[in-house]
Formats: C-alpha cells, structure tokens, sequence
C-alpha cells in the first residue's frame, strides 16, 4: 500500500470512528445488556419466567377475559410471545363490521396491550416499562426520535459509518495483523499501550463487530433507505405488491357477517400443531375475524433452534369446523428470503445458544466498548504534542475529557438505574417509563457533567468504575430486600433469570473493583498547556494510531 | 501518530467531490446494481441481498472514492456505472419483465 493511500484510510478510519465514538458506545453498551432482556425484566417484576411455552397458557380464559371487555366480533386478534417473560403481546385489530360505528365503543378501535398469563392483568405500553426494554430501545437511540424516527437514522447512520470504520482499520492495520496481535506494551508510552489494545482487541473482536455492523444497520435502515427506488422503480409504486413478495403481508378474510355465538377451544389449535410438529417452538395464535362464520385461526412458530435455526412455520385453521386450510413447513426447504433474514436476526439476537453464548457475547460487546474508548485516547494522546497550536490542544482535551465522562458515566447510571427503580419505582402504573427515563437521564446528565468538568481523564476513569461497583454491589442488595429473592434464594428456588442477573451485577462490579483500585498513576490526562514533561516515546515503536 | 497531512485531500471543492461521490454516488450504483439484476436473476433473493449486503458494497464504494485522486472523475465513473445498470434495467424491463 502506497503512504498515500495508507494515510489517507488512516486519517477517515480516525474522523469517521471519533464522529461516532460516542454513539457507537452507547449502542454497545445498551446493547450488551439487551442480551439479557427478559432476564432483567423478570428480575425487575420479580416474575421469574419458570415455564415458558405457548401450550401452557390458556388462551381460552383470555379470549374470556377480552370478550368481558369488549365487543369482540369481526376483529383481528393476536396473542404473540416475542420474549420470553409472563406477558404476552395482544394486539387488537378494529372490527371489519363497519355497521358497529353506531354502537360507541364497541370494537371501534383496535388496541394493543401485554396480557399476564396467570392471573391476566393487562399493562399498556407505558405501565409494563421495564428497564430491560429502557436498555433495549436505548441501544438503536430510540429515544431520540424527535422528529419521526430521526433516532432510528441516526443509529442507522452510525452503523453504517462503523462498517467504514471496521473496514478502513482493518486496511490500516493488514500488514501487522499477524506481527502485532501478539505485541502487548502496558509498561511502553501510553500511546503504545492504547494503540496495541485497540488493534489487538480490534482484531479479536472482528468477526464480531463486521457481524454486528452489518447486521445493525440492516435492521434498522434495510429497508427505510433501500426501498424507496425499489418500490417506484421496480414496483412502480406499488407497495402492497412489495410487502407481498417479501411476505410482510397480513392474510384478509373478509366477513361472512353471519355471526357464531359458540365458543371456540383455541387451545385445541395449539395442541393440533403441537402434535403436527413436536419440535416447533410456538410464537403467535392470530385470530382472524373473530366470531364470524369465515373465522380463522393461524398458528405460527418457528423450529426449536437445537433442531433447526432459521425458517417459520404456520398452520391455518378454519376456527369452526376445525379443518386444516394451508400449512406452511418449517422443517422442509427454507427459501433465500426466509433464511438471510432469519440468520441476519439471529446473529444480531445472540438468542440461538443459550445463556452461555449471551454471556460471550456480552463480553465482546464490552470489549467493543473498550475497543471505542481506546481509540478515543489514541487520537487524544497523538495530538497531545508541543507543536500542535495551544487552542487546539485546548479543544481536544475538553473533547477529550466529555468524550469519556459521558461514554464512562454510563456504567454507574446503569447500575444507579437498576437500584433506583427496585426500590422505588414499585407501581405498574403509567408513571413508571417516565419515571425509569428520569433515573437513567439525570443521573447520567449529572454524573457527566461532574466528569466533564472535573478535567480529569485518570479520575473519570477511576471514580466511574469505583462509583459503578460500590452501586452494583447494591444491586442485588436492593432486590434482596424488596423482593426477598436474596441471590442465594432465588438460586435454590431455581428463578435462574433473577439470579442471572444478581450473579451478572456482583461479577461486574468484583471487576471493576479491582480495576478501579488497581488503576494508579495520573498520567493520562493532558494538560492543555505544555507544563509536564510528555513521557518519552519511541516513535519508531509506533505500529500505527 | 495522526496521518501524514502531506497525502490528505487540501482542496475543501475536492473534499466535497470526493464525499458526495461516494455517498451519493455510490448509494445510486449499489441500488442500480441490484435493480438491474433483480429482473434477470430472482428479484426477491436480490433485492433482499440489498438490503444487508448493499451496505457493504456501499462502504466499498465509499472507500474507493476517498482512495481516488479526482472526486470529479469518480463522479463522473459512478454516474456512468449507474447509467449502465439503469440501462439493463430498462431493457429489462421489456425483455425480461417479472411482473
């Protein structure tokens, strides 16, 4: 590679990777403990998710419960298990009769609710907030969508720039991948130290940043920026056409308008399929045009995934007669669109190999985190140089400085978030998203803020990973006292979601003990001004940063 | 060590040809690319393939033009790629049509 084109990736690897450092760190964290999704939520609602299929809930006693409430008739009704916790997903179609607009309130509207499957209280979307759905939206900046879905784009955008950034570091890095993966200098300058641990852990973590890249920005702007000149050029405008060929779309069966007044047993369905298929894992009953003569009833499901990953099934019902109308196979030929999708989902889900596979890929998704930091403290001790201008050391520390009091700060408004939430915010009431916003928010606000203008990168450091063990200690503390599922108890009742959790904040907190008190030396925070003697460096010991 | 400022793009006119070519340009060749294949070959397998793998030949294209010496040629070779593909498109849309 010529110094030009070496120099030139090397400068866009470093503009495009600093634009988006904060952000892209953001995402991974968040996104690291996304993993554990309905682990936190069970932990959170103390609902350990003890039995967790379809076939055990009885949707007889909820479509009950709905028809208690409403008027049902000539709806679409779906029950759909997206996670695995107690509550499932119903959803509620406005009724096709359209002679029951003169009825007021009776099937007007169509509704979406979670629906607990014991006791089946249902929770809006506000009330059944959980931390673990914070995280999760918090890790593709849903909560930046300001203005439509301008957070959506952004994290689409900063993926799409960390696919660039992976590729242009690995152009950059190629002739020393080999010589330097083994090349670890902590005692060396701190540039050498920042420089081999980006590019060591950059290397290792490769397969699966590219993954997540790619696999990011696909599911976030796929189809938001490739389908526009898809749907007016190659379908002529045609969307619905779109959506059929790429099967977004939902069946229709119209009413009969003759209505039924017998009660259907939809458990039976899910026996039915169950027995069709013992090794299919069911999502979702959809119930088309309730208590109508042409009702339907579709099950839906996808393998267990220790007996096959990708691919869906569906099996549709007549709901009165019983008889089997269409049957999709999940076992045979999985075509080309079932099965991108299905792996692009998968890889980016970490949810096809248990609780051992989402504990590696947490691990890589902090060491990406670290990956992100040290690049910042590259660029920073680079420039820290006597020839560059004062006012533009100047800058870069403060950048410096608020690049990693915000990205560090994290850690603890996370561990401040959990305890706070367990031990105030009790109720299932609509306050309970605002009030989960106002503890993560504010605390990290504050604790970036303090960090930003404490001009000390050494102290941010220290102090963030102090502050997050002292209150990730309290973690399990805090549940154990609410709850009374103490970590030892909720082990031996077998809740091994809680545990998980417990186990997860203590292991990271015995670390980042350990790491806080073992940091010493103040040697990583430049000064704006030349005062200190920079440590010497070894310029020809430079791999590359 | 920041890179060598001595090889980077000075001309802020360059600049702009080189990163509008590259996002702009190389968004309409990645989408015409998959268009014009999507009537030849099974268009729901390729235009699938866009919507995951058209990023990466994006990036691709992204990179290339910052490489490029002239933003203006690269310019001008992306629009002339697109033309190209745009014109297997049209033609096949009436000798191949899928729908």
């Amino acid at each position: 590679m010529s110094n030009r084109i070496y120099n030139i990736l090397f400068h866009t690897h470093t503009v495009s990777g600093l634009v988006i450092s904060v952000g892209l760190y953001v995402i991974f964290f968040a996104g690291s403990f996304s993993f554990f999704r309905d682990e936190m939520v069970g932990w959170e609602r103390n609902e350990s998710v003890v039995e967790s299929d379809f076939q055990d809930i009885d949707l007889n006693v909820m479509m009950d419960t709905l028809n208690r409430r409403q008027e049902n008739y000539g709806r679409d009704i779906s029950f759909s298990k997206y996670y695995e916790d107690r509550r499932i997903n119903v959803n509620l179609s406005a009724s096709k009769d359209t002679t029951a607009v003169q009825e007021e309130k009776k099937g007007r509207r169509g509704n979406f609710f979670y629906m607990n499957v014991d006791d089946y209280r249902t929770y809006d979307y506000v009330s059944n907030y959980s931390i673990g759905e914070f995280l999760y939206r918090l890790h593709f900046l849903a909560q930046l969508n300001l203005y439509g879905r301008s957070g959506y784009l952004i994290a689409g955008i900063i993926s799409f720039f960390f696919l660039f950034a992976i590729a242009t570091g690995v152009l950059v890095h190629w002739k020393k991948i080999v010589s330097n993966f083994y090349l670890f200098r902590p005692r060396a300058s701190l540039k050498n130290l920042w420089t081999d641990a980006h590019t060591a852990l950059g290397i290792i973590g490769l397969p699966y940043q590219f993954v997540y890249a790619v696999t990011g920005v696909f599911l976030i702007i796929g189809t938001t920026i490739m389908s526009p000149p898809v749907v007016t050029f190659f379908y002529g405008g045609d969307t619905e056409k779109m959506y059929e060929d790429f099967e977004y779309d939902t069946p229709d069966y119209p009413l009969a308008m003759v209505r039924q007044d017998s009660d259907i047993d939809l458990n039976a369905f899910v026996t039915k399929t169950k027995a069709h298929w013992p090794d299919l894992k069911i999502t979702g009953v959809n119930l088309y045009s309730v208590g109508d003569a042409n009702m339907h009833v579709e099950v839906v499901g996808v393998p267990e995934y220790n007996t096959k990953l990708l691919g869906e099934g569906k099996l549709l019902f007549e709901a009165y007669s019983g008889e089997l109308v269409s049957e999709k196979n999940p076992f045979a030929h999985t075509s080309y669109l079932e099965g991108a999708t299905g792996i692009l989902y998968r890889l980016h889900f970490g949810d096809f190999g248990g609780a051992g596979l989402k504990v590696i890929y947490f691990v890589l998704g902090l060491i990406s985190c670290f990956v992100i930091i040290s690049g910042i403290l590259i660029w920073l001790v680079a420039r820290d140089k006597k020839h560059v201008a004062p006012h533009k050391r100047k800058f870069n520390a403060w950048l410096g400085w608020l690049f990693l009091a915000v990205c560090l700060s994290m850690y603890p408004a996370t561990a401040f978030t959990f305890v706070g939430v367990k031990l105030f915010v009790v109720d299932f009431d609509p306050s309970r998203m605002a009030s989960i916003y106002h503890f993560f928010f504010y605390s990290w606000l504050a604790l970036s803020l303090f960090f930003t203008f404490k001009r000390d990168n050494y102290f941010t450091n220290k102090y963030t990973l102090l502050l997050g063990s002292v209150l990730g200690f309290v973690v399990p503390v805090a549940n154990g006292l609410v709850s009374g599922n103490w970590i030892w108890n909720s082990y031996s009742h077998g809740y091994y979601d809680i545990f998980l959790i417990d186990a997860l904040w203590v292991i990271l907190s015995v670390i980042s003990l350990v790491v806080g008190l073992g940091l010493k030396g103040k040697d990583n925070s430049p000064a704006p001004v030349p005062a200190r003697k920079a440590p010497t460096v070894n310029e020809a010991a430079f791999s590359n940063g | 060590m920041p890179a060598n400022k001595k090889y980077l793009t000075k001309s802020p006119i360059q600049r702009f040809a080189k990163i509008s070519a590259g996002m702009i340009g190389g968004y309409l060749v990645t989408v015409s690319l998959h268009l014009a294949l999507a009537l030849w070959i099974n268009h729901v397998d390729v235009l699938m393939t866009l919507r995951f793998g058209g990023f990466i030949l994006w990036v691709a294209l992204l990179i290339v033009a910052f490489v490029a010496k002239n933003g203006w040629k690269t310019w001008g070779i992306y629009l002339g790629i697109t033309l190209l593909f745009s014109a297997a498109f049209y033609l096949g849309k009436i000798y191949h049509p899928v729908f």
